[in-house]
């Protein structure tokens, strides 16, 4: 309770132009945003730019961010449309992949089998699945705060939820099988 | 034991960012305040060019009221600009004396 009215000082703050406590926002909810992105698209160095970015379109339209609304939600939200956007750009998406897999490859062996096959089952999702598994399984999101950061309907979400973790569950447990 | 989706949550927290990352939020901060100056620069440079362009339109009205004006106004204007260069220089000699009140 004491976060969420903390959270609405900043924001009424930065709604009236502090730089400061937009700041103080952004340090706030980066590791979020952040941990959204990145199991969101995959790609570290890509989730990082577009949480950056996601960042500069929340301070020109923080005017607009509703009295009580969440601000995680609403920064997964403007950061899952950026990710859309992203993909659609197919150019940019092979020159971050190239520097992707590099990134990934020194990784690699430092990272347990379980990791990799959550990794690997992860990108098989549908966008809109993976997404709900990041935030309702990854993030701690409720159904209804995951609805409306990412537009979809609550029915949606929920069906995205139970099917993901089915998936994801059962490439665990085929990896612990191959070991 | 841990439960399946106690494996995954430890899974996805494996490779969560720090709670704190300055260089990260200095990062997006630098690209905020780019954006603000901009954004300001922008709206000054229409200010300015709008500023200019009714000016030009306005010249031919404005510049025999000026002119009327200037007449008339210029010995008071004088008076008021030599009372004010005064007050700063008497003034700051004033303050500077010794015991002066402050």
């Amino acid at each position: 309770m004491i976060l969420t009215s903390l959270d609405e000082s900043l924001v009424a703050a930065a709604q009236r132009g502090s730089a400061e406590a937009f700041s103080r926002l952004v340090d706030r909810h980066q590791q979020a945003l952040r941990a959204f992105l990145r199991r969101a698209c995959g790609n570290w160095a890509l989730a990082d730019d577009l949480a950056q970015e996601t960042f500069l379109t929340a301070w020109g339209r923080i005017g607009r961010l509703k009295e009580g609304a969440s601000v995680r939600a609403w920064l997964c939200g403007i950061g899952y449309n950026k990710h859309l956007t992203a993909r659609r750009s197919a150019a940019r998406d092979r020159a971050r992949e190239a520097l992707y897999e590099a990134e990934r490859d020194e990784t690699k062996d430092a990272a347990s089998e379980d990791k990799l096959a959550l990794e690997r089952a992860m990108a098989t999702l549908p966008d809109d699945q993976r997404a709900c598994v990041a935030l309702c399984l990854a993030a701690d999101f409720s159904h209804s705060e995951a609805s409306e950061a990412l537009g979809i309907p609550l029915g949606t979400v929920k069906s995205h939820v139970t099917r993901g973790r089915q998936r994801l569950l059962q490439a665990l447990e085929a990896s612990h099988a191959v070991c | 034991m841990p439960s399946a989706d106690d494996r995954l949550k430890a899974l996805f927290a494996s490779d969560e960012p720090p709670p704190h990352d300055p260089p990260f939020s200095t990062a997006v901060m630098e690209r905020v305040m780019r954006r603000r100056f901009q954004e300001e620069l922008a709206w000054l440079s229409v200010l300015a060019v709008a500023g200019g362009a009714a000016l030009w339109v306005l010249w031919p009205v404005l510049q025999p009221v000026l002119v009327t004006l200037s007449r008339g106004f210029a010995p008071a204007l004088g008076a008021f600009v030599l009372a004010i260069c005064a007050w700063i220089v008497l003034g700051g000699r004033l303050s500077a004396a010794p015991g002066a009140v402050t």
